[in-house]
């Protein structure tokens, strides 16, 4: 139950921390509010870090077997968060939430598809029920805002 | 456009996950968080650099405003508790359900200063089409 939980609350923190890094960005403007997200993320998982007394493998600095790209994935985030701040305000939390899960799900087939060359079908389906639900309901939005 | 932009972010998302994950398993889940952090904030100086954005610090913000990032290192702490108990699909199926069941209520209440978008009964068959899809793809 402890970890269903927290699943579940892991869910929760992704949505309120889109919306407050929104309302900070709104005031502050999209940039610098990105960039004090960095830096309290930075100082907590600094802090974790230290809590966790997970060594830090030096050796793996100097290995080869670490493609460059590995460490861009900050990079990626970056642009997730400025995006995020944008369109936030512009659209409902939740049509957000599944349309950001609909992304994710097909380049993550894709992704999977190129790297370990296998497709799963159970996702693609999911997907598409997925998709065809949130269609429906955008369906009726539209049809309320002609009436 | 807005549409098209978020399914976008959410490609983003796919792309970082495959990154960090390959980050995290040459140096753990705490370290890799911190590299990620590094990274990420000397990418945030050189764009306000580059763009001559001003850094002034506003004042009379609530201290909760700038509270996302800690957020977002929580949500990495906890991800990362539940993933080693229960697996990839259940976690992220779980993760997935907070999301949906937070932003349905925060958009019904206008929370946080978003929107009123009060939630409709009809809406009800699409949220058994997306349940239904979630749990085709948690259980195959």
């Amino acid at each position: 139950m402890f970890y269903i939980s927290i699943s579940v609350i892991a869910g929760v923190s992704v949505v309120v921390s889109r919306i407050i890094n929104s309302n900070l960005a709104k005031i502050i403007g999209i940039f610098q509010g990105t960039f004090f997200n960095y830096v309290i993320g930075l100082v907590f998982s600094l802090m974790f870090l230290f809590i966790s007394k997970e060594t830090i493998q030096i050796s793996n600095l100097q290995s080869k077997s670490i493609p460059l790209w590995a460490y861009l994935g900050g990079l990626v985030g970056v642009l997730v968060i400025v995006l995020s701040s944008y369109v936030t305000p512009k659209i409902s939390a939740f049509y957000l939430t599944l349309l950001i899960f609909i992304g994710q799900l097909f380049f993550g087939i894709i992704i999977d598809f190129f790297t370990l060359e296998k497709l799963s079908l159970g996702k693609i389906i999911g997907g598409i029920l997925v998709l065809s639900g949130l269609a429906y309901n955008l369906m009726l939005d539209k049809k309320q805002e002609l009436t | 456009m807005n549409n098209l932009l978020s399914a976008f972010i959410g490609a983003l998302i796919a792309v970082m996950i495959m990154i960090n994950g390959t980050l995290s398993n040459a140096f753990g889940n705490y370290t890799s968080t911190v590299i990620i952090h590094i990274i990420g904030l000397l990418s945030m100086i050189f764009v306000l650099l580059l763009s001559r954005s001003n850094l002034k610090i506003v004042k009379g913000i609530p201290l909760y405003f700038y509270s996302a990032g800690a957020i977002g290192v929580f949500t990495v702490l906890f991800n990362n508790l539940s993933f080693s108990k229960l697996g990839v699909s259940i976690t992220l199926a779980l993760g997935l359900l907070g999301q949906s069941l937070s932003s349905i209520i925060i958009d019904h209440f206008g929370l946080m200063g978003m929107k009123v978008i009060k939630f409709q009964k009809r809406k009800l068959f699409g949220l058994i089409l997306i349940t239904l899809g979630i749990l085709v793809m948690t259980i195959f």
